[in-house]
C-alpha cells in the first residue's frame, strides 16, 4: 500500500510539472511581448528574456520619437473601446430579444425564423464582405462609427446560445408572471436574464473579445487616421513603422491587457458559465 | 397561439429580420449581380459579362492556391490542435487541485488578436532572434516566412497556439461528464493505462471531440489576419487563403466583380467541404461505435 501511495504521489508531481511546463510554453509569447515592450531598444528581439529595461517604447507611442509623427494610438484605443462596447451591447440586447421570442413566444413563423438563424449562422460570411462594404458606402456610413458598428450589431451565435438556454427556463415562471400582469419586456429583463446570468457573462466576453480583435472589417470600413481602431493601427504600424519594434510591442501590450483584465475580473463567472454552457 | 403572441413574436424578432434584410439578403443578391459584371469598385460604369469572371477564376493559379491552401492548413492545424487540446484536457483533468486556474491559463492565448500574435511570432523569428542565432551557429539559416512549407507551418502553429486552450476547455467538460464507475470497473478488470485511454476515455469523449473538430475545420476556411500580417499570401501563394485572395482582388486590385465571383466559389467550396467533413466524422464515429 505504501508503495502504491508513493507511486501516486510521484505521478501527481509529474502531472503538475508537465502541466506547468506546458503552460509556460503557451503563455511565453505573451511574456515575450510584455518584456520586449519594456526592453531597452538594443535588446529587442535579441534575447528570450531581456536584461536591460526602459520606458522608451511607451514614451515613443506618446511622442512619436525621432520621427516626430505622433501616431494617434490613444485615439485608436478609444475608438476600439467605443466600437467594441457599442457593438457588443447591441449584439447582447438583440440576442436576448430574438432568443426570447424564438424560445418562449409561440407565434406564426417562429420555426421558419429559427431555421433561418441556423442557416445564417453556418453561411460562409466572406461572400457578403464586398457588398456590405458597398452598402455602408452608399448610405454614407463609410468611415464612421456607425459603419463599424451596425454590420456587427447582431450576432447569430448569441441568438443561438440564448435560445438554447431560454428553452431550459420552465414556461411556468413566465405564465405566472403574465398572470401577474408582467409585460414581455419585464419578463425578459426580470426573469430570463437573471436565470441565465452565468451564460450571459460568457457570451458577453466572447463577443467583446471577438469584436475587439476584428481586423478585416475595421480595415475596410474606415479610411481616416482618426477612425482607426487600435488593432488596425498596430497592423498598419507593421509596415512603415516596422523598424520600431519597441513601440509595436508596447501598443500590442496595451491592446491585449484590457481583454485579459476583463477575463480576470469575470474569471469565476466565466468558468461557471463555460461549465454550464458546455453541459 | 393568440394574436398578442404573433404581434410580440414579430416585434421581438424584428431587429434580426431587419438586420438580415440589410446585411444578408441585400449583400447576397448584390454579390450575385456583381459576379457577372466587370465592375472595378470605382468606375461609374460597368458591363455585364456573364460567367467570364467565373471562368477566369477557375483558371487562375492564385484561386487554385486558395483552394488547396485551405486543405494544407487543415492537415497541419487540425491534428496539432486536436492532439494538444486532448493532451491539455487529460493533463489538467487529472490534477487534483488548481484545475480551473490551469484551464484559464491555457485559455489566455485565445484572447490575443491575430495582429498581436503575428507580431510576436515575427519577433521570435527575426534575424537576430535567439532561435535564429542558435540555428546559424549550427549551420542552419532558415528564412522562416520565405519558405512555402515553413510559412504554412508557422501560421498553422499560431492558430494551434490560439485555439488549444479553448478546445481543451470544451474537452474537459466532456471528460468531467464521464462516469467514474466506468473507470473503477475497468480498474478491477486490470486495464492498462493505454487501453484505458483508447478504449474508454476517447470513445466517451467523442461527442465533445466532434464539436472541437468541427470548430477546428471551420477555422481553416476563415484564416486571414495571420496570413495578411506575416506573408501577404506568399511566398509564391503558399499561404494564400480564400479570404486573402478575395481581399487582394477586391481592395488591392479593385476587381469587385471578379472578387465577388471568387467569393461565391469560396462559399461553395466551404459549404461542400464542411458538409463532407461532418458526414465523414459521423461515419467514423458510428463505425467505431462511439455515437
Amino acid at each position: 500500500m505504501v508503495g502504491s501511495n508513493r507511486n501516486r504521489g510521484v505521478r501527481r508531481t509529474v502531472r503538475y510539472v508537465l502541466a506547468i511546463a506546458l503552460l509556460l510554453v503557451m503563455v511565453y509569447p505573451y511574456l515575450y511581448m510584455v518584456l520586449n515592450s519594456f526592453a531597452d531598444w538594443t535588446q529587442i528581439d535579441k534575447q528570450l528574456v531581456p536584461t536591460k529595461y526602459s520606458f522608451k517604447s511607451y514614451e515613443w507611442l506618446f511622442t512619436g520619437g525621432e520621427t516626430g509623427i505622433t501616431r494617434p494610438w490613444l485615439h485608436a484605443f478609444l475608438n476600439s473601446v467605443i466600437v467594441s462596447l457599442a457593438s457588443t451591447v447591441l449584439m447582447m440586447i438583440f440576442g436576448v430579444m430574438v432568443a426570447y421570442a424564438l424560445s418562449k413566444l409561440n407565434f406564426f413563423g417562429r420555426n421558419a425564423i429559427n431555421n433561418f438563424v441556423l442557416f445564417h449562422m453556418f453561411f460562409p460570411a466572406i461572400i457578403l464582405l464586398i457588398p456590405t462594404f458597398l452598402i455602408i458606402q452608399r448610405v454614407g456610413l463609410y468611415d464612421s462609427y456607425f459603419g463599424l458598428i451596425l454590420p456587427k450589431a447582431v450576432s447569430l451565435w448569441a441568438i443561438f446560445m440564448y435560445t438554447n438556454f431560454f428553452k431550459a427556463v420552465p414556461t411556468v415562471f413566465i405564465e405566472a408572471a403574465r398572470l401577474d400582469g408582467a409585460s414581455d419586456l419585464k419578463i425578459m429583463y426580470k426573469i430570463m436574464l437573471p436565470m441565465s446570468k452565468s451564460i450571459t457573462t460568457v457570451i458577453f466576453l466572447f463577443l467583446l473579445m471577438e469584436r475587439w480583435t476584428e481586423l478585416l472589417w475595421d480595415m475596410i470600413a474606415v479610411k481616416s487616421d482618426s477612425m482607426l481602431t487600435l488593432n488596425v493601427l498596430i497592423s498598419q504600424m507593421f509596415g512603415p513603422y516596422g523598424s520600431y519594434p519597441g513601440p509595436l510591442y508596447a501598443a500590442s501590450a496595451l491592446l491585449t491587457l484590457p481583454i485579459i483584465i476583463m477575463f480576470i475580473i469575470f474569471g469565476k463567472k466565466f468558468q461557471e458559465g463555460m461549465q454550464f454552457s458546455l453541459k | 397561439m393568440d394574436q398578442r403572441n404573433n404581434k410580440m413574436g414579430w416585434l421581438f424578432t424584428s431587429p434580426y429580420l431587419i438586420y438580415s434584410l440589410i446585411f444578408f439578403f441585400g449583400p447576397l443578391i448584390w454579390s450575385f449581380f456583381l459576379s457577372v459584371t466587370d465592375w472595378n469598385l470605382i468606375a461609374p460604369t460597368f458591363n455585364i459579362i456573364g460567367f467570364e469572371n467565373f471562368m477566369d477564376a477557375l483558371k487562375s493559379p492564385s484561386v487554385h492556391s486558395a483552394f488547396w491552401v485551405t486543405y494544407k492548413f487543415m492537415l497541419i492545424f487540425v491534428p496539432i490542435v486536436t492532439v494538444l487540446a486532448i493532451a491539455v484536457a487529460v493533463l489538467v483533468h487529472g490534477l487534483p487541485r488548481f484545475k480551473s486556474l490551469f484551464l484559464i491559463g491555457f485559455f489566455l492565448p485565445y484572447l490575443s488578436s491575430g495582429v498581436v500574435s503575428s507580431l510576436i511570432v515575427k519577433g521570435l523569428l527575426s534575424y537576430t532572434s535567439p532561435l535564429n542565432v542558435f540555428l546559424r551557429k549550427i549551420g542552419l539559416d532558415i528564412d522562416w516566412l520565405g519558405t512555402p512549407l515553413s510559412a504554412l507551418f508557422i501560421v498553422g502553429l499560431i492558430l494551434a497556439w490560439k485555439f488549444t486552450g479553448y478546445y481543451a476547455l470544451i474537452l474537459t467538460s466532456g471528460l468531467a461528464s464521464i462516469d467514474k464507475e466506468v473507470y473503477e470497473a475497468a480498474a478491477i478488470d486490470g486495464v492498462t493505462e493505454r487501453q484505458r485511454f483508447w478504449r474508454i476515455t476517447l470513445p466517451l469523449l467523442y461527442p465533445s471531440l466532434y464539436t472541437t473538430l468541427i470548430l477546428a475545420f471551420g477555422v481553416t476556411f476563415g484564416i486571414f489576419t495571420e496570413v495578411y500580417q506575416l506573408t501577404g499570401g506568399g511566398p509564391n501563394n503558399a499561404t494564400n487563403t480564400w479570404q486573402m485572395e478575395i481581399f487582394k482582388q477586391a481592395f488591392t486590385n479593385l476587381q469587385a466583380g471578379y472578387a465577388s465571383a471568387v467569393a461565391l466559389l469560396a462559399s461553395v467550396a466551404t459549404f461542400i467541404s464542411i458538409f463532407i467533413i461532418r458526414k465523414l466524422l459521423e461515419i467514423w464515429g458510428k463505425r467505431n461505435g462511439w455515437v
